[in-house]
């Protein structure tokens, strides 16, 4: 019979992603600060794998097909969701911000296929162990460099 | 001579396209594939189009391959991950099919079962750079294939639905990926068309892949709205409704309407095919073919 205390841990730190207990008990915690900021601001779905800062602070994993890469071909006239006609696209969403803060060219970035290992953990402590790349949003503005980039420029610091 | 030679000369290209049947009569599909014979350079085959269960995409590709017909085998990464993609891409291979088309597919929403699980796993860019990684002789988990396949890659693009610009965002991620050929929604409204192939030209995109927009044949009236009304992403100009509403034979102005569009399309610059896709009435093709004065290219 385990420690009452290590099954409270056990429950409290509940996830699915093969972490050490150290990493999980860690990864608890600055989830816990995480979730502060980026679900009411940003409507975060945990994927672990964090984009954010490519995509406008938008999570693009709101979308029903959970594309990473852009939006699917059946957005609607005037951006509607084809999967739910009364919602917006993500992805339009998204585009419409990315134009506004002048960050267009980071969207031609291809994202890696999803690591599903890192479901429901903190995504900032991945980018401290280097399992996913830093976020990108500080490098490139458009508007400092004077001109539009072109996606052969997009080079991902990680 | 192959779809791939095809597509890497000058020439301009047709692809038709067939929906296997909801069944396990493999002589549907090669009842339907005798009207793609001629002047077809290779046909699509869907994989479960709209979420709704057919004969399988790769069976239904052998059956072509039976009939002497090159197969351009559709893939969705709504009901595979991306070990049975990898496990359906070699399998395909030994049966010798060449040319795969990348999709995302249809949401499970739109199906008969849409309280199944969709998978995307991965989505159309990664699918297509899962497949050039593996025509380069590895896995997505680096081993090594011994007997890499060799496959043409295709993927989709709409050039109608907003933003416009995200569109060609995407269709330029797809051809750095890998992606040699484009085929698009059908054609129902040539101004946003010329008007998205123009830019393509100015990004040079057309350069490296071959751009085929497509081409649907409509019976009806009542077809045309559900595909304005029902199917997203489709763009439909007023005008192609009032013909087919104010015409005597639909059917006959619906033939019309297409063989115009491929005229239209054929003289923008940077298209190099059409992609027909004559859905639930494959027997119009040759009809069709023979009017726009397609089939003497072959």
């Amino acid at each position: 019979m385990k420690e009452w205390y290590s099954m409270a841990i056990d429950f409290i730190t509940a996830q699915k992603s093969p972490l050490s207990t150290r990493e999980r008990k860690l990864s608890r915690v600055m989830l816990f600060f995480e979730d502060i900021v980026k679900v009411p601001l940003f409507g975060c779905q945990h994927c672990g794998e964090c984009i954010l800062s490519s995509t406008a602070f938008i999570c693009s994993q709101q979308c029903p097909k959970r594309i990473r890469n852009g939006p699917c071909g059946g957005t609607g006239a005037g951006g509607s969701c084809e999967v739910y006609p009364d919602r917006t696209c993500v992805w339009y969403r998204i585009y419409y911000r990315s134009k506004f803060f002048h960050r267009i060219s980071l969207l031609y970035h291809t994202k890696k296929i999803h690591n599903w290992n890192l479901e429901g953990t903190s995504a900032w402590l991945n980018v401290f162990k280097k399992r996913i790349e830093a976020p990108i949003w500080f490098v490139h503005n458009e508007r400092q460099q004077g001109k539009e980039l072109n996606s052969g420029d997009i080079q991902r610091k990680g | 001579m192959t779809f791939r030679e095809k597509v890497e000369s000058n020439k301009f290209i047709v692809c038709g396209e067939i929906v296997p049947p909801k069944s396990c009569d493999g002589d549907i599909v090669r009842e339907k594939s005798k009207y793609f014979k001629d002047g077809i350079d290779a046909v699509n085959i869907t994989d479960n189009q709209t979420a709704l269960v057919r004969l399988s995409s790769i069976a239904s590709a052998k059956i072509l391959l039976e009939e002497g017909i090159e197969p351009i085998m559709q893939m969705t990464c709504r009901d595979r991950n991306r070990i049975a993609i990898q496990s359906d891409l070699l399998g395909a291979a030994a049966l010798g099919i060449r040319t795969v088309l990348c999709l995302t597919g249809d949401h499970q929403k739109f199906g008969d079962q849409p309280e199944a699980k969709g998978v995307f796993d991965l989505d159309s860019i990664q699918l297509i750079a899962t497949v050039a990684k593996m025509n380069s002789g590895f896995l997505l988990s680096e081993q090594e294939i011994k007997k890499a396949p060799e496959f043409l890659i295709g993927a989709a693009a709409n050039p109608f639905a907003e933003p416009f610009e995200m569109r060609l965002i995407r269709l330029h991620k797809k051809i750095a990926a890998g992606a040699r050929f484009i085929q698009t929604q059908p054609v129902f409204h040539m101004e946003l068309f010329a008007k998205w192939m123009e830019k393509v030209v100015e990004m040079g995109l057309h350069e490296t892949c071959a751009i085929l927009p497509g081409v649907m044949p409509v019976k009806s009236e009542k077809a045309l709205l559900h595909m304005k009304n029902e199917v997203p992403g489709v763009n439909i100009h007023d005008d192609y409704i009032n013909r087919m509403k104010h015409a005597r034979d639909p059917k006959e102005e619906g033939i019309k309407i297409a063989v115009e569009t491929i005229q239209t399309l054929r003289n923008i610059k940077g298209v190099r095919g059409i992609h027909l896709m004559p859905v639930m009435w494959e027997s119009i093709t040759p009809v069709i073919l023979k009017e726009a004065g397609l089939g003497t290219f072959n």
